[in-house]
């Protein structure tokens, strides 16, 4: 399955780390002339270089090589095309005659295709409205429970807790079986004399498994944020002669801020990057970009390699930058945002 | 007003739970059909248990959860110890390294580490995915013990050197006492964490060591038998207990 | 105190990311001495401690003791023990444990251990409490235990960094006592950190002022209160008033516009000076007979005498005294020559304290 070799300078690269780590952690040593306890990390230290920051350079690597390993963009360009590389490929005096007999791009399967860029903009739409649903189902919600006179409050959050840590995969199928031609919803309808729909295989399928799955991310930090306002806040403002609609939207609403913007970043990054939900939903005719990038690295063709790491690079920079994004709007973190 | 409120979060509670507790209740229907219940029955679980692509997931999935744990709550709490006590710009350094992998997708975490076993020509299988699940367990672990650690006495450590412990005795008789509940629940995380986690898994093994979570997939990506129902609802109730164990554990130790 | 100098510092420096806390601190602790290190919070009195206990590596100079350059020696193979400021005490042991915590690393006997256990829950009164927890324990039970738990492993030299600073007023008062005759029936070397001056003078044999990482004056309680050698070391010191005078001639200062007789001499002539009086050194006279004369604009009660401000038209005046004045009367001041304390001017640096935590 893997024509990959490890490059010589490979092995040199990998013993020079090493070399250099064990001589930093001895000049560290030395300098402090003993054992002191910042090196209970070291082996952490390690760890953490060897099974994340070199897959992250693992992942630019091949981003930006050929499978031959020559630096290239071609992958970079595939996103806009994804014909690229193939056409590339393909010996010029080749497609010079095959276009002599009479055969158009399109025929050979090699005019341009926008998929890539497509799907993103596709999964970065289904995202946003996933989010916007959570938004509006999830505010309220917060709200309710984070009410101090609502004594069930606390206990109820917990309810909301679990799932955010709970296998997705589970819960999808969970869906997936209330949904089939022949599960509970589709019996009820049947029995109410409707007939049975196909609720599978869709978009809205899709939309739903994913708001079932990520709700939980928006209402936690908001309620979090609303959990901590001092009361006294709103019964101020209250004082000051707010009605209770005006508190809301005056003073509660925007100090909520911090926990929204972490909601909407921990509903948002998940669901963009998501694959199973729409693979096990959408029956695999809805296509979300994290499924563009299973296909590439389920392929066996080693370009498609490439091209996925340069698809995951630009998924990665668009976490990264949301992630910035979410640190400016709450520095503190007080949205309890990455839990 | 106040019962509209109640409703309503009645009804957002009911979608989060109705599609677990349906699927729970149909694995004990007796019938394959899920058109109708033809009566309880163990049947399903029966047949779970009868089952060795099953049984051997189980295994694959128990034994790197509990080796995850434990490794990582060993990496995890040295880690926390000594990130601790770091100065202030190597934590903040450590810190944001320690987040990454809690912060990007989990398809990004198990793409790059797939990549760096086919680099390194490591062929992917049990070890692979027992390197990968340390690797995102660890984090969870730093979590749970950094709390304790900051509510220690800063000068605990420091007293027990001055009795004339060397580091070691200090981490073994001081330390790891005083944070043990981080510890515990570290270590509690971690063994969920690792039973619950699909993503990363299916990128960093082959097809053919499969855990509990990659074969549901690639069954459930077939249609839904009623021995998955079974396994899924066995896995809900697990994990939902182990969870809620946790949660309590991080409450009751914030108070 | 006998004469041998147990603990020498030799031109200690010490920088925390680019912020000197110790300016080379040079510094001898004799043997049975009570020595307090004495400053505002960030004078690098406990990192000086730190130091000494071996919990900070100094950037440059040497730590001497008895003789031997420890420096590079680990906290646990020095014979100094700690009283960390909130006790450190180790919550998962009980009370015993606690204080047997050195001993068992030393791998005594059980008998061994339960018998110097006992003897110190005896010393600091607290027989009987070995099966406690420590967390069930009162902030000053606490407080002896942390001594025990440092004491037991007979320390040639106990370091205390503001042991008293969590207690309330009343009880810091008795086991200030209690910790000077302590100190004086072991025959202990004790190394105090504090920034409570009355506690300074209270307990010490030698009193360290320190300000900024500089060591400003060195002395018995008494030369310290009555010769502090600067103005900052004056308004540290219990409460001063301090103003900007010229030096006339060898015994003659002029300030608040007027020439006061005093005991000082080797200054130079017209040369600038710091003046300081202390607020119970003014006398209040009729005003044909005071050497200024002042306005009183505020009277308050302190119990063993009055506080009142006095407007001398360029000065503000705090007296301290055991008859009142009515507010809005002219009075006389007079202060006799020997109350007079002059010093150099203090350099415009030292006259800032740094606020920087050593920390």
């Amino acid at each position: 399955m893997t024509d990959f070799q490890v490059p010589v300078w490979g092995y040199w690269v990998m013993g020079a780390g090493l070399a250099a780590f064990l001589t930093l952690v001895g000049m560290y040593v030395k300098k402090n002339r003993g054992f002191k306890r910042p090196l209970f990390a070291s082996p952490y230290v390690l760890w953490l270089a060897l099974f994340t920051v070199i897959p992250c350079l693992l992942v630019a690597y091949f981003s930006f090589t050929d499978p031959a390993g020559n630096f290239t963009l071609d992958n970079f360009k595939n996103f806009w095309d994804s014909n690229y590389n193939a056409r590339k490929a393909i010996d010029p005096k080749e497609l010079e005659s095959y276009l002599a007999m009479g055969l158009s791009l399109e025929d050979l399967g090699l005019a341009r295709n926008a998929i890539n860029i497509d799907t993103l903009v596709f999964s970065l739409w289904m995202a946003f409205l996933c989010t916007a649903i959570c938004l509006l189902l999830g505010y309220p919600a917060a709200h309710i429970m984070a009410d101090r006179e609502f004594k069930l409050g606390p206990t109820l959050v917990i309810l909301f807790i679990v799932p955010m840590w709970m296998n997705f995969l589970l819960r999808t199928i969970a869906m997936m079986s209330l949904l089939e031609d022949n599960g509970l919803i589709n019996n009820v309808l049947e029995m109410m004399g409707v007939g049975r729909q196909k609720l599978l295989n869709n978009l809205a399928a899709v939309q739903l498994g994913m708001v079932y799955n990520f709700l939980p991310f928006m209402v936690f930090p908001i309620y979090n944020v609303l959990n901590k306002m001092d009361y006294k806040l709103s019964e101020a403002a209250m004082d000051l002669g707010c009605d209770k609609w005006h508190t809301f939207y005056k003073v509660t609403l925007p100090l909520s801020v911090p926990g929204v913007v972490s909601g909407i970043t921990m509903v948002f990054m998940p669901a963009v990057t998501t694959f199973y939900i729409s693979r096990l939903l959408g029956g695999g005719k809805v296509q979300l970009f994290g499924d563009l990038i299973e296909a590439k690295f389920l392929s066996t063709s080693l370009n498609e390699w490439n091209v996925g790491s340069a698809l995951s690079l630009i998924m990665m920079i668009l976490i990264l930058a949301s992630l910035g994004l979410l640190r400016k709007a709450d520095p503190e973190g007080e949205g309890g945002g990455i839990v | 007003m106040k019962t509209l409120k109640r409703i309503y979060l009645g009804l957002i509670l009911l979608f989060l739970y109705i599609p677990i507790v349906v699927l729970i209740i149909q694995s004990f229907n007796a019938g394959e059909s899920r058109a109708k219940w033809e009566g309880f029955s163990l049947i399903w679980y029966g047949k779970l248990f009868d089952d060795p692509n099953i049984m051997n997931a189980l295994w694959i999935t128990v034994s790197i959860a509990v080796l995850a744990a434990l490794f990582s709550t060993v990496l995890g709490t040295l880690a926390a110890i000594g990130i601790h006590a770091m100065r202030k710009r190597p934590q903040a350094l450590m810190l944001t390294l320690n987040n990454i992998p809690m912060t990007m997708p989990d398809i990004v975490t198990g793409i790059s580490l797939m990549l760096l076993f086919i680099f390194t020509q490591v062929e992917r299988g049990y070890v692979t995915m027992l390197l990968a699940h340390i690797t995102f367990d660890v984090p969870y672990v730093i979590l749970s013990v950094m709390p304790k650690l900051q509510q220690m006495n800063k000068n605990s450590y420091e007293a027990a050197l001055d009795l004339g412990a060397t580091p070691m005795y200090a981490l073994f008789h001081v330390i790891l006492p005083e944070v043990m509940p981080g510890v515990i629940t570290g270590a509690m995380l971690a063994f969920t964490l690792s039973l619950d986690d699909f993503t990363i898994s299916y990128f960093t093994t082959s097809p053919l060591v499969q855990n509990l979570s990659t074969l549901i997939y690639s069954q459930a990506r077939k249609g839904i038998k009623p021995t998955m129902n079974a396994l899924s609802a066995l896995m809900f109730v697990v994990l939902l207990v182990l969870l809620l164990l946790v949660n309590k554990r991080t409450d009751s130790q914030e108070k | 105190m006998e004469d041998k100098r147990l603990i020498t510092l030799e031109d200690i420096s010490k920088a925390y990311d680019g912020v000197t806390v110790l300016n080379h601190i040079n510094l001898y602790i004799r043997q049975k001495e009570f020595v307090t290190l004495l400053g505002p919070s960030g004078c690098g009195k406990t990192t000086t401690l730190r130091i000494i206990g071996g919990f900070e590596r100094a950037d440059s100079g040497r730590v001497i003791f008895d003789g031997q350059d420890i420096s590079e020696i680990p906290p646990y193979r020095r014979r100094v023990n700690t009283v960390f400021q909130k006790y450190a005490l180790f919550p998962h042991l009980n009370v015993k444990d606690n204080i047997a915590f050195g001993l068992k690393i030393k791998k005594m006997s059980a008998a061994e251990i339960q018998k110097k256990v006992d003897y110190m829950l005896d010393l600091v009164n607290l027989s009987g409490f070995g099966k406690r927890s420590v967390e069930s324990l009162s902030g000053g039970q606490q407080q002896r235990i942390a001594i025990a738990r440092a004491l037991v492993n007979e320390p040639e030299v106990l370091l205390l960094d503001e042991p008293l600073g969590a207690l309330d007023l009343k009880l810091r008062k008795e086991m200030q006592l209690e910790l000077k005759s302590m100190q004086q029936r072991l025959g202990i070397t004790f190394l105090y950190v504090t920034h409570d001056q009355e506690e300074a003078l209270t307990m010490s044999d030698t009193i360290v002022v320190m300000q900024g990482g500089n060591i400003l004056q060195i002395g018995t309680p008494k030369s310290i209160y009555d010769e502090p050698s600067n103005a900052f070391v004056a308004n540290f010191i219990g409460e001063s008033n301090i103003f900007s005078g010229t030096m006339v001639r060898d015994e003659m200062v002029h300030f608040c516009g007027a020439d006061f007789p005093c005991v000082d001499s080797g200054f130079g002539e017209d040369k600038p000076v710091d003046v300081v009086i202390r607020p119970e050194d003014v006398l209040l006279v009729g005003e044909d007979v005071g050497q200024v004369t002042g306005v009183i604009k505020s009277v308050l009660f302190k119990g063993v005498h009055y506080e009142m401000m006095i407007d001398a038209g360029h000065s503000i005046w705090k007296v301290h005294s055991t008859t009142m004045q009515p507010e809005g009367s002219r009075v006389g001041l007079s202060v006799v020559p020997f109350n007079i304390h002059i010093m150099h001017p203090m350099q415009e640096e030292n006259k800032q304290p740094q606020e920087e935590d050593a920390q």
